[in-house]
């Protein structure tokens, strides 16, 4: 158990998966203007993870170890988590539309969010087994969407100063996160 | 739906020719990736512990079957002999898995010496099982009959400060590639001879 | 649309330049700019790839049906970003290494779909190859310069790509790093004012 407690710490601090991985800049940078788009972003990121590192895993382990297809591992990666992400889609759209509403919008941008990938290939190349996989892949974007409410957080105050005109926007938004990945750095110290 | 049928023959083609490029490559280059992979990741560490040694080791490598799995056993030869066999074996540290190379004295049934192949571990802390030959010299001709355990558990390993957790996992990989040296001389034996 | 060569290619390198004014492909910006040898290393890899499937994509632009069309491009980039894995493993290994799972996420580097869907579907093939290069080595560049800052203030030392060839010391022995520089905050710190510096400079 406290194993499981150390890898979940290491995936939501001191690994965290946008400041010190620096996977998942795009949407991190696009959707954490408002607190409303980050946390939706940060929810379906999480749903679609869990689901995404469980069928990876299954796949590297029972279809492409055995049969030493490990080089299709880029390309069927990416089209399970293509097809994954537009099932879910269609699954949430007709079935709960609740919540559908919420995180219908971000859905098609998760294909090409590479903390997805990322974390699945991670899962892989750590060589986690079924249950490291399955608390990686729910720490990993809980970390993310950690860092991403925090930093909306920031950015809402950011609106309201008055910022150099060349550093307005992405160029701003850039430096507070180096702020953030200087706080999250102090995590490194806890080993 | 014929439409449907269509559009669904045209992605299996895409996947189709996709798999048979990537095929091609993947023979063409395997031998080479191969040989690489040991060169550059397994290399540095044989070259430490098997220093001296007047063959490469790389070069004289055999596989023996563990359970599913099948192991790479380099060779050293020391004096004239091939007395020293080295496998890879890896340990939980902090950051994730240690990747260990260990090195056996078949004569003396001892180990030969520890090197770290890959890690992720805290640069300054957990990092100095790689960087610090001071730490990986205390397993040098530690005896296999009692496990390896750090000091605070009774052992006679100092751990790297600051660095429990990656100390323990180095020497729990250690252990593991003490059972697997016991469980395999035999074989390793027949295919040095052979 | 019938724009020359010269202009398709150059718009990659100043007025489009990714991720400076295309502000996408940010993951590999901040991760692989440690030294000039990773930000270079990289910028080839994307450029290979991109040039590859902007050609292939246009060579098929008229065979692959609309509404399977993401799906043709991801198989075509994927296919082309392992083969780039695997010639790297063979031929470069140490660099392959220090790129580590970048090399595999250049499937979804943002950039790379965006030109498949934005450029190469619509025009021919001579126009999507100078779109690919200028773009390619726009990357490059960019990535090259900002390694190249953080590198020398961050670690002091310079290391050239492919000749295996690196200048320690490059500001004098007596220079203390700024090693704020190349540990992940510096990287976006470094980044944003790279972005503040090109604004200043203006779109012309």
């Amino acid at each position: 158990m406290g194993d499981y407690f150390l890898l979940a710490i290491s995936c939501i601090f001191v690994n965290n998966i946008l400041l010190a991985q620096y996977l998942g800049n795009c949407p991190f940078l696009g959707v954490s203007k408002k607190m409303e788009t980050a946390t939706g972003m940060a929810t379906a990121v999480i749903f679609v993870l869990v689901l995404a590192g469980a069928i990876t895993w299954a796949l590297s382990h029972y279809i492409l170890k055995p049969f030493d297809l490990e080089y299709l591992q880029t390309l069927s990666f990416i089209l399970v988590i293509a097809s994954l992400v537009s099932f879910v889609e269609l699954f949430l759209k007709k079935s709960i539309p609740a919540l559908y509403s919420g995180l219908g919008i971000f859905l098609p941008l998760i294909t090409t969010n590479c903390a997805v990938m990322g974390v699945c290939l991670i899962n892989i190349k750590e060589e986690y087994n079924f249950l490291e996989t399955l608390v990686s892949s729910f720490t990993y974007p809980a970390g993310f969407g950690l860092a991403l409410v925090l930093y909306a957080g920031l950015r809402e105050r950011i609106l309201l100063a008055r910022v150099p005109k060349p550093l307005q926007d992405t160029a701003i938004g850039l430096v507070g996160a180096g702020m953030m990945s200087l706080a999250f750095m102090a995590f490194k110290g806890m080993a | 739906m014929r439409d449907v049928i269509k559009l669904f023959l045209i992605v299996t083609i895409f996947s189709a020719v996709s798999g048979w490029a990537l095929a091609t490559v993947r023979n063409l280059t395997g031998e080479r990736i191969e040989i690489q992979q040991l060169t550059y990741v397994k290399g540095p560490a044989l070259k430490e512990i098997l220093a001296g040694s007047s063959n490469d080791p790389i070069t004289d490598r055999f596989k023996v079957p563990d359970g599913k799995k099948q192991i790479d056993v380099f060779t050293g030869v020391f004096e004239g002999k091939k007395n020293t066999v080295a496998f890879e074996v890896s340990g939980k540290g902090y950051g994730g898995n240690i990747g260990i190379m260990v090195a056996f004295n078949i004569e003396k049934d001892e180990l030969a010496g520890i090197g770290v192949t890959t890690h992720s571990e805290t640069p300054g802390l957990g990092a100095r099982a790689k960087t610090e030959p001071s730490f990986r010299a205390q397993f040098k001709g530690v005896s296999i009959n009692k496990p390896v355990k750090v000091r605070p558990e009774g052992g006679d390993i100092d751990a790297l400060s600051g660095a429990t957790v990656t100390s323990k996992g180095v020497c729990a990989g250690v252990n593991d590639s003490i059972e697997i040296y016991k469980r395999l001389k035999i074989e390793i034996l027949k295919n040095i001879k052979g | 649309m019938a724009k020359s060569f010269v202009q398709e290619f150059t718009k990659g390198l100043w007025t489009e330049i990714p991720p400076f004014r295309l502000v996408l492909g940010l993951c590999p910006t901040l991760a692989l700019t440690k030294s000039l040898e990773n930000g270079v290393g990289m910028g080839v890899a994307f450029t290979f790839v991109l040039i590859l499937s902007n050609i292939l994509i246009s060579m098929l632009r008229n065979v692959i049906p609309k509404q399977v069309r993401l799906s043709c491009y991801i198989i075509v980039i994927a296919t082309f970003v392992t083969i780039v894995e695997l010639l790297m493993q063979a031929y470069a290994f140490p660099l392959y290494q220090k790129l580590g799972i970048f090399i595999p996420l250049i499937v979804v580097n943002c950039i790379v779909l965006g030109r498949a869907e934005a450029f190469a579907a619509k025009n021919g093939v001579i126009p999507s190859i100078a779109d690919a290069l200028g773009m390619g080595i726009g990357y490059t560049l960019a990535l090259g310069t900002l390694a190249a800052f953080r590198e020398i203030f961050g670690a002091g030392t310079l290391t050239f790509p492919f000749i295996n060839y690196s200048i320690h010391n490059v500001l004098g022995s007596s220079y203390k790093p700024f090693t704020f520089l190349v540990e992940a905050p510096g990287a976006f710190v470094c980044l944003g004012l790279m972005l503040c510096v090109m604004n200043m400079l203006g779109k012309k």
